[in-house]
């Protein structure tokens, strides 16, 4: 009995939060990287749509393995890209600012920096599995009432995110939680210079590895409104993803499963 | 770092904060609330524009196959331009046909000709043939033809000890089609993999004696004339720390060491540094059957690769072999026709630097000038005679295809490094269709 309404009792007890005292805002954000991010390693398919003025432009699909640092608690992801075909087989292994690139055509593998996307779209790819409680600080920034991605008017918690250091790649990071269930519905990215880079939608929920979770994210340019990014999840699936894997010499021999 | 170019304002949002609202009126509010000030219309349309897309989710291939066809022309210096045409068959195989099995085959025909059809050739390279065995998590064994490729720098590996020899059809001077296109060595790899690091050793055996020029020939006189090895051993110091080293061995010659490691110099920059060295004759004595005397060799190549924020990365590398003759050897050997031509030969079939010092610049602009395409451009440019070539690639990028153009112009006295060839520009327009 007391498991089944533990929920129902967080969710009064934090919709009654403004009342009293502020939820804790880290807790908050921690609660809502589990909606995100699984907590064993795991393996999924990243489509990403691009549009322009309402046309699609490009588009691309990527199969991810990710698995949590046992120190840092970092998510590190091994990306090998499914389409285009141009691009089909190219890998990525991503450890923080750590990125190795590798082209099964050339057999080279390189290191590339942060600013170097190769590949387009794989900077908005491979921020799927990122644990912002880890890198950032949450501050509480009371409740909101906002369209959520499905365009339903929805409570919302806010918090206010700073980075913790100056190496991540938004500063500021401004993130709206649904007030019943610690889902995040949407965020706001924010540069060093505190121009807004990309405003994101976490929507079409759905029980995927043993919760709900968001398996569609759209991403809105800051600058261009009508530079529109989708990216769906699909074949989330538990992987074991050895920490032998995490590495450059690896790389060259990854290959998900189909 | 900033993932997306910023030139404009910063969209505006206002938020009403009703935290401090009783609970009931917060309810009653919730009802009817309209959509807030922080929705942008641009953002509705957003989540409308997502409603309608229906992509289909991708599923992954086992392969991967391409027609190129191209057309261009060489200015010779003597006869002036002449036309060539080519189609190449390109075909990657990759297949998983048991746990823990794979089977992987990289295979490429060219077929090229000027002028008429009756005036053709055809040059079949089978770069990898090969079946991959991982009985664990962190053990994989390989037998067959594999492409091992081995160097973190962009225009001269010296640690890439199986390039001599690997070229078989030359279609274009682009860095990555040189070590794409290229036979791969027959050879028996074990590769075991531990937190942070990992050991392979080679062993590839000699398998024939003379080159072929037969079209379909697996060419293994080419990718096996002699026994070799090779030990690669990496393991990671720090986060940005991780450099590789590399032992190699081959009959007759004395163990050579190599050294690759990059850096992360900043959010936008990679440092990068590759060398080898042992004790060898120089390659003028090598080229020649000469019995020079050994010394200590060393060849590097170090660089740097800086991206801006416009996509446009810019890669400025130095390239150094005391083995390669230096000014005066050049000189020399520039004055001897026969030998010359020999060494010229050899320096090719090995991929050497041609002479002791050499500058390599490459820029890559993406979706530049126009979305979905790239602006490539390559400077080699050779230290010791001043001579350079000048390489510019045009790609834009279709649904299932790529168009390609591509300028090639050599600049440089007779007999200079890249003054000596018989054309003085070239120009190619592929077609590439991915199928």
């Amino acid at each position: 009995m007391r498991r089944t309404f533990a929920p129902l009792l967080a969710s009064l007890a934090l919709l009654a939060g403004p009342l009293h005292a502020a939820p804790d805002a880290q807790q908050l954000l921690a609660a809502s990287d589990t909606i995100r991010n699984p907590d064993k390693p795991f393996g999924l398919t990243t489509t990403l749509t691009e549009y322009r003025n309402g046309k699609q432009v490009d588009s691309s699909a990527l199969a991810i393995y990710s698995r949590a640092d046992d120190k840092s608690g970092q998510f590190r992801s091994l990306l090998r890209f499914v389409a285009p075909a141009r691009d089909a087989g190219k890998l990525m292994l991503k450890n923080g600012n750590e990125l190795w690139f590798h082209d099964p055509a050339s057999k080279g593998t390189i290191r590339i920096s942060p600013q170097q996307r190769l590949l387009g779209q794989a900077a908005n790819g491979d921020v799927v599995t990122v644990n912002l409680s880890l890198d950032y600080r949450a501050a509480y920034g009371g409740e909101e009432s906002i369209q959520d991605g499905e365009k339903q008017t929805r409570t919302s918690q806010k918090l206010n995110l700073t980075a913790k250091n100056p190496e991540v790649t938004y500063h500021r990071i401004e993130l709206w939680l649904d007030a019943g269930n610690q889902r995040p519905l949407k965020a706001k990215f924010y540069s060093e210079s505190d121009r807004l880079l990309k405003t994101a939608y976490y929507r079409k929920y759905q029980n995927e590895l043993g919760r709900e979770r968001p398996t569609e994210t759209v991403i809105i340019d800051g600058l261009d409104p009508n530079w529109v990014t989708v990216m769906r999840f699909s074949d989330y699936a538990w992987k074991d993803v050895p920490e032998s894997w995490l590495q450059r010499d690896y790389l060259p021999r990854f290959k998900p499963e189909n | 770092m900033r993932p997306f170019e910023i030139k404009g304002i910063t969209a505006i949002h206002g938020t009403v904060s009703i935290s401090a609202l009783p609970c009931s009126l917060l309810l009653a509010l919730l009802a009817s609330a309209p959509a807030t000030a922080s929705e942008l219309p641009g953002e509705l349309d957003a989540l409308e524009l997502a409603d309608a897309a229906l992509q289909p989710v991708a599923s992954a291939r086992d392969w991967q196959f391409f027609a190129e066809l191209a057309a261009g022309g060489q200015d010779q210096r003597t006869s002036g331009w002449e036309a060539e045409q080519r189609l190449s068959l390109d075909l990657n195989a990759d297949i998983r046909f048991a746990p823990g099995w794979r089977a992987v085959l990289s295979d490429r025909l060219d077929l090229g000709w000027t002028g008429t059809l009756d005036d053709d050739s055809q040059v079949n390279t089978l770069r990898e043939a090969y079946v991959s065995w991982q009985p664990g998590a962190a053990q994989i064994y390989d037998l067959g033809r594999v492409n091992l490729r081995s160097g973190v720098a962009m225009g001269f590996n010296p640690s890439d000890f199986f390039k001599a020899g690997a070229l078989r059809s030359v279609t274009s001077v682009a860095p990555a089609s040189l070590r794409e296109n290229r036979l791969g060595t027959g050879m028996l790899r074990g590769q075991w993999l531990w937190d942070g690091g990992g050991i392979s050793a080679v062993y590839s055996p000699k398998l024939g004696d003379q080159r072929s020029s037969a079209p379909f020939s697996t060419d293994f006189g080419a990718s096996n004339p002699r026994e070799r090895g090779l030990l690669v051993f990496s393991q990671a110091m720090t986060d940005w720390l991780n450099p590789q080293w590399l032992i190699f061995s081959e009959a007759g010659q004395s163990p050579q060491f190599g050294l690759n490691l990059s850096i992360l110099a900043s959010d936008a920059s990679v440092l990068y540094l590759e060398y080898a060295g042992g004790r060898a004759a120089s390659q003028i004595d090598r080229a020649l059957g000469l019995a020079g005397a050994k010394s200590f060799q060393s060849q590097l190549a170090t660089g740097l690769t800086h991206t801006f924020p416009n996509k446009l990365s810019l890669s400025v590398e130095y390239q150094y072999s005391s083995a390669a003759p230096a000014a005066a050897q050049w000189h020399a050997l520039q004055q001897n026709g026969q030998d010359y031509g020999r060494y010229r030969a050899w320096a090719g079939t090995m991929q050497a630097l041609t002479t002791q010092q050499a500058l390599f610049t490459y820029a890559s602009w993406q979706d530049f000038p126009l979305a979905r395409s790239e602006l490539a451009a390559m400077l080699r440019h050779d230290l010791t005679d001043s001579s350079s070539m000048l390489w510019l690639q045009g790609i834009q990028h279709f649904e299932q295809a790529d168009l390609i153009a591509q300028w090639q112009y050599n600049q440089g006295s007779a007999r200079s490094v890249y003054g000596a060839g018989p054309a003085r520009q070239s120009f190619q327009l592929m077609l590439r269709y991915y199928f």
